[in-house]
């Protein structure tokens, strides 16, 4: 057990600066427009942290560490697509125009952004109502991965943990908005560099340096007879091609989530909180080094924690943690194998992680909330006088406040009752939904000189039935627990393989394509015969 | 390489770190680039 008093000075002094910062960030917020977009004038290095910071949640580093563990070091892939399309083509393709129209079109949120291109209240309410629905699911995971980290190592109960991790994100989210979030994700990012860079030489320090690797090689055969029969071939090594190990490595972790995190709307709204493209290029090279830094670092750890296990308890990663929970692996070799300097630093480093990306889901659940529903709705005579407000800037600022507030309250009843073994598949399970509802929309809004809006509803619509339609009722991993399939047909899903194994992504993001592509023709189209009438 | 035998993880660790050196590259090449 690590040294209390180490651990809570430590974590006390993290705690009041993030309290100076949020305090910072609180005074500097005199507007809606600082509140939502950090009055768009954020320095390029806390704009690269942030956007690392929030990419990177407790769910990349224990959840897919924790998959890293199980399955092997084929997980390195989505480290690629997040450097690859995470940031290079999320920065230059997305981020440049994503800024500039945001900024002439006066946009402050995601879904403010997609209804003021398209000049359609039905894309910007329909995304906002899809965030209230899928965020959560979430912000929930990041919410019990920090809180089951605190409970291995601070030895607190689970629900104070999350109680505690929720009250305080939810103090400087709700107080300070855009501005007291980034500031303390900039923090909250140092942290996990210094902390994760550390971790990986200790790591390997403990294992005998880089040959190590060859060790784990060396291993292969101990793979567990069900995960070699799914087609593992062992840590160092990628899952039989066409096995139903390889489909889920490759269409769910790395392609699901790769591809997913270029329509996430709390990414997307960092574009607009910079000043000019100029400091989106500078953002660039921080927010690479940043994420390849920290994901490499937990999928090469994750694959390795094998041989420390193997070595100290006989046994492997998957079969030393109660119930085989695959979240529990890396909590339980840092507390294990590091000093307890690096346990209190990588307490704090998760910590750090669960709180910027929670904080960012957070805030922009609660602007699609205030900003983008409740902004437009109460001025609805169904609702009393006292509660339409008025369209002054304190008034939005109050309805935005109010809204963050009540769907943490809502993450944090989620984060009681969702199982706990969830924290990859709720994050690869939202960006998922992201992709194929607002990825093809939101390319062609910032790419496109004359984006179609019947091609953009009718992309949101396909993509978003068919990403449920097939999780529901054909990817077994979500249909046997959701029962849906069973209830209609008596099977757990209603294709067999490999459809059952091929993630709700790879389906519903090409339907959303065309569906984008026919509504586009059907306008062209009605538009063409209009000008010859 | 360092014990690694299949070609697809280490691809994937050259392509991590290649991607990420480029990244460097790109944002100090247009440092001062005001075009959007």
């Amino acid at each position: 057990m690590v040294d209390q008093s180490i651990l809570w000075s430590f974590t006390i002094v993290y705690m009041l600066v993030i309290v100076f910062l949020a305090y910072k960030g609180y005074k500097k917020t005199k507007c809606n427009a600082d509140y939502l977009i950090a009055g768009r004038n954020i320095h390029p290095l806390i704009l690269g942290l942030s956007y690392g910071a929030t990419f990177i949640s407790t769910s990349a580093i224990i959840g897919f560490g924790g998959v890293a563990a199980q399955l092997g070091m084929g997980i390195i892939w989505l480290t690629v697509l997040n450097v690859g399309v995470g940031v290079l083509l999320a920065f230059i393709l997305f981020g440049k125009p994503t800024r500039r129209i945001g900024q002439a079109l006066g946009a402050l949120t995601f879904p403010d952004l997609l209804g003021k291109i398209y000049k359609s209240s039905f894309m910007q309410y329909s995304t906002a109502i899809m965030l209230l629905i899928g965020m959560p699911l979430y912000s929930s995971a990041v919410l019990i991965g920090g809180s089951r980290f605190i409970e291995t190592t601070l030895g607190i109960p689970f629900e104070w943990a999350v109680l505690g991790l929720t009250g305080i994100t939810a103090a400087y989210v709700v107080l300070g908005g855009l501005v007291a979030v980034m500031y303390t994700d900039a923090l909250q990012g140092s942290i996990m560099i210094f902390g994760l860079s550390a971790i990986m030489i200790l790591t390997l320090v403990a294992l005998g340096g880089l040959g190590s690797f060859q060790d784990l090689t060396n291993i292969a055969h101990l793979v567990p007879s069900g995960l070699a029969n799914a087609g593992m071939t062992g840590w160092t090594s990628f899952p039989e091609l066409g096995s139903s190990l390889w489909y889920t490595m490759v269409t769910t972790i790395i392609m699901g989530v790769g591809i997913g995190v270029l329509a996430q709307p709390q990414l997307a709204v960092r574009f607009m909180t910079a000043k000019d493209g100029r400091s989106l290029n500078r953002a660039i090279p921080i927010g690479a080094v940043f994420i390849t830094l920290s994901t490499g670092v937990a999928f090469t750890m994750g694959a390795l924690t094998n041989l420390y296990f193997l070595e100290h308890n006989g046994a492997l990663a998957t079969q030393v943690v109660p119930g085989g929970n695959i979240d529990l692996i890396i909590p339980t070799f840092i507390n294990a194998a590091m000093p307890d300097w690096l346990v209190v630093l990588f307490m704090l480093t998760l910590l750090a992680a669960a709180m910027s990306t929670m904080s960012s889901l957070f805030h922009v659940m609660g602007s699609a909330a205030g900003h983008d529903l409740w902004v437009h709705l109460r001025k609805s005579k169904i609702w009393p006088e006292s509660m339409r407000g008025s369209d002054e800037d304190r008034s939005k600022l109050k309805v935005n406040k109010i809204g963050t507030a009540i769907m943490i309250l809502v993450s944090l009843v989620l984060a009681f009752i969702m199982p706990g073994n969830i924290i990859a598949r709720a994050t690869a399970m939202f960006m998922g939904l992201c992709a194929a509802a607002f990825l093809p929309a939101y390319t062609m809004g910032v790419l496109s000189k004359r984006p179609s809006v019947q091609g953009a509803r009718l992309s949101l619509v396909v993509g978003a039935i068919s990403w449920f339609v097939w999780t529901a009722f054909v990817h077994v991993k979500e249909s046997k627990e959701l029962g849906l399939a069973n209830l209609v047909t008596g099977d757990d899903a209603v294709l067999g393989f490999p459809w059952t194994v091929i993630d709700p992504l790879l389906i519903a993001l090409p339907l959303s394509v065309i569906a984008l592509l026919i509504g586009w023709w059907l306008e062209t189209r009605r538009n063409t015969a209009l000008v010859e009438t | 390489m360092f014990g690694i035998d299949d070609p697809w993880i280490w691809t994937g660790y050259m392509f991590a770190i290649g991607l990420t050196v480029v990244a460097v590259i790109y944002g100090w090449w247009k440092w001062n680039e005001e075009v959007d």
